[in-house]
């Protein structure tokens, strides 16, 4: 099992990491390589700064908080203060990231990053029940949806069993082993479905860019479809 | 709702559309819409520059349902299918398994996905009741452009033959009638509406303006949307009275071959948008001018502010909305209104098109402000406005009154009567044809009017008639 163990902890975690950061470098490659190549100039004339105003109202959103989607919202926004930080700055995963990439993060105190896991747990559980319990929300899901909210949330439940040994029934190494091969696969899911919104949340803002048409494209379009003479 | 919702309970593909509000099409295609649709769609996306966006959009879409509760359509209806993101789907949904990679393989794996003519149902139902007013796009966590998406959907529908006859009727006559505007006002009718306006103006004012015609190497060129020439002759004369009373009769000119600013591309094909963009820009070559100045109308002045730059080159000409041009003569103390006049309570509607963006919230309130004393705000406004229901074209399509009336202007009639005005000031032509509706059919005691029919009331004119001396005019005719 420890066997197992290192194994999960070592290669695995190198790879599957560096999938994920492949994946998504591929993801900003492509969209920013398409972009500037169609685009060219006309990124300079771009509404850049009320882009990146628009973009900063959603670090406190307290303007969104509009009625009729007031809980959803707190939660789903809260639910990210904790899959951002606890990943990153647990004490336990910061000897990871030293070993891994010899780089030293800040590390948040034991009992603030169990709280924030537990906060983060019940947030995406909730999350869950408007899934199944919202007609709205659950007439717009698909299978997808609901399995890879339940992918993000298998390493937060392991990782705070393997915390707490007391609130756990089964072997340490058991849960650990688990907390180890979910994170791997969530690293895999995250560049090639909705979680990659890590990285393209930026991208979809930029639709101002984008109703900058191309010039001559609506004329070569009816002409492919329609030979010269298209009438309206 | 909970009908509806079952009903939709039931996967996507055995929805059969409920057309409620169906529209004209004038040829509706009726074979192998499934084929010449991926057609179309297919070269849409080898010509323009949609790809990239797409990409993004229907990989880190998220579906978390925020924009459900921003939408006016969807909050009137309950309908899951009016759900902003749920529509953009659609799109998605079939860009993904016929132009990805990735769809494709998942295709070939798993019997998902496949386009059939219920989708495409589906579609032409749903994209015509959006609005196109992007309100959901501010209320999306990850920006997601609902009315952009709306508009690729309507554009790729429009080359298989699938477009509102009303939209495509004015269009044609736009691009390849003899009169050149979507109203058919032939030159001559334009010239004696100018006449007329000149007279009406005499009367009212007491000075003569003649209408600058075909005056080349003027400032301005002067475009509105051409039906005000025929529906709303008192905006028009708000329009001359500020340019005269500014001392810039002899700066700005309308042009005969050209004199029409509504430009439908705007709301369902790059096509045509581009071409009336072009034609646009040739008169104001042809005339030798110097700006382009828009009437009081949203999407007119969207589509030149935004498409000019775009598709002109090196013709770019500046583009003026006439907002920004009164209240330039107001702080430049150019023109003065006077505060006793307009005695009656005011709110304003910000038309989608130019307040969406932010390019024109503050002006008319400034404008306002500067004359009326008791104007209040209807909640939310600004750039988070409810669209008046007759956005993205709706409102031209006469068809669809029942909808327009009971869905989508359901929520600003709310609004409209809780502010209690009297006079709600709605800068855009189709904003107030919609308004004008709505007032009637819910019975709110309320005028809809341009912001000049309002400023025409109360501007001096030097060498006329004071307002005060019209009021009393006006007041005496009343009797
Ligand atoms: S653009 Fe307007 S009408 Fe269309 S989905 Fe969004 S909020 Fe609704």
């Amino acid at each position: 099992m420890e066997l197992w163990i290192d194994f999960a902890r070592g290669p695995l975690f190198a790879l599957t990491f560096l999938i994920m950061l492949l994946g998504l470098a591929r993801l900003i490659i492509i969209q920013i390589y398409s972009i500037v190549a169609r685009k060219g100039r006309r990124l300079i004339n771009a509404p850049w700064k009320k882009i990146f105003r628009e973009a900063l109202s959603w670090v406190i959103p307290v303007r969104h908080l509009i009625p009729g989607t007031k809980i959803f919202s707190i939660v789903s926004f809260s639910c990210h203060i904790g899959l951002i930080l606890v990943p990153l700055f647990l004490a336990n995963h910061i000897v990871l990231w030293e070993d891994l990439f010899d780089i030293n993060l800040p590390q948040l105190s034991s009992s603030v990053a169990d709280y924030l896991t537990l906060f983060t747990i019940v947030c995406l559980f909730i999350l869950f029940g408007f899934r199944v319990f919202s007609i709205r929300l659950r007439s717009m899901s698909r299978k997808s949806d609901y399995v890879i909210l339940i992918v993000v949330l298998l390493p937060f439940i392991t990782g705070y069993m393997a915390v707490h040994p007391k609130m756990n029934p089964f072997s340490w190494n058991v849960v650990m082993l688990l907390h180890l091969l979910s994170a791997a696969l969530l690293f895999i899911l995250i560049p090639f479905t909705k979680l990659a919104h890590i990285v393209l949340f930026f991208f979809d803002r930029i639709s101002a860019i984008h109703w900058q048409l191309r010039p001559g494209a609506g004329d070569q379009v009816a002409e492919s479809l329609y030979g010269k003479e298209a009438k309206v | 709702m909970n009908e509806k919702a079952v009903e939709h309970q039931e996967t996507r593909e055995t929805i059969i559309p409920v057309r409620k509000y169906p529209y004209y099409i004038e040829k509706p295609p009726k074979e192998n819409r499934v084929g010449r649709f991926l057609e179309a769609f297919a070269a849409v996306l080898k010509y323009s520059d949609y790809k990239p966006l797409l990409d993004s959009y229907c990989t880190s879409n998220t579906k978390c349902n925020r924009c459900a509760v921003a939408c006016p359509v969807f909050l009137a209806t309950g309908d899951p299918r009016d759900i902003p993101c749920y529509r953009t789907n659609l799109i998605l949904d079939i860009y993904k398994r016929y132009f990805t990679i990735g769809g494709a393989i998942k295709a070939r794996l798993t019997n998902g996905f496949e386009l059939t003519e219920e989708i495409i149902d589906d579609m032409l139902d749903g994209f015509y009741r959006c609005t196109a007013c992007r309100r959901c796009t501010r209320e999306c966590p990850l920006g997601v452009d609902h009315g952009l998406i709306t508009r690729l959907a309507r554009y790729v529908l429009s080359l298989i033959g699938i477009v509102p006859k009303a939209l495509q009727v004015s269009v044609r006559e736009q691009l390849e009638g003899t009169t050149h505007n979507t109203s058919k006002v032939p030159k001559e009718a334009l010239i004696n509406t100018l006449e007329f306006l000149s007279e009406e103006l005499e009367d009212l004012l007491g000075v003569k303006m003649t209408f600058p015609v075909d005056r080349p190497g003027r400032e301005y060129v002067f475009f509105c949307a051409v039906s005000d020439y025929l529906l709303e002759p008192e905006t028009l004369m708000g329009n001359a009275a500020v340019l005269y009373a500014a001392g810039d009769w002899d700066k700005w000119t309308v042009g005969t071959h050209n004199y029409d600013g509504i430009n439908y591309g705007l709301f369902y094909s790059d096509w045509h948008l581009e071409n009336i963009i072009k034609q646009l820009v040739a008169e104001v070559t042809r005339l030798k001018g110097e700006k382009i100045l828009i009437g009081e109308c949203g999407h007119a002045s969207r589509s030149a502010h935004d498409f000019v730059p775009v598709f002109a080159g090196k013709e770019a000409y500046p583009v003026t909305n006439f907002m920004e041009y009164t209240l330039k003569c107001i702080q430049e103390g150019r023109i003065k209104l006077d505060r006793d006049i307009v005695t009656k309570r005011v709110t304003y509607h910000d038309p989608c098109n130019i307040a969406r963006s932010g390019w024109i919230v503050q002006q008319p309130r400034e404008i306002l402000k500067a004359f009326v004393n008791d104007f209040v705000e209807m909640k939310p406004s600004g750039q988070d406005n409810y669209c008046c229901g007759g956005g993205g074209g709706l409102v031209s399509i006469d068809e669809i009154h029942e909808f327009r009336m009971s869905v989508a202007g359901k929520i600003k009639a709310e609004q409209l009567r809780q502010t209690g005005a009297e006079i709600c000031i709605a800068p855009c032509a189709n904003c107030k044809k919609q308004l004008k509706e709505l007032v009637e059919y819910y019975k709110i005691p309320c005028t809809v009017m341009g912001l000049h029919d309002l400023i025409l009331k109360a501007i001096h004119i030097p060498g006329g008639k004071s307002p005060q001396e019209r009021k009393e005019e006006a007041a005496l005719m009343e009797m």
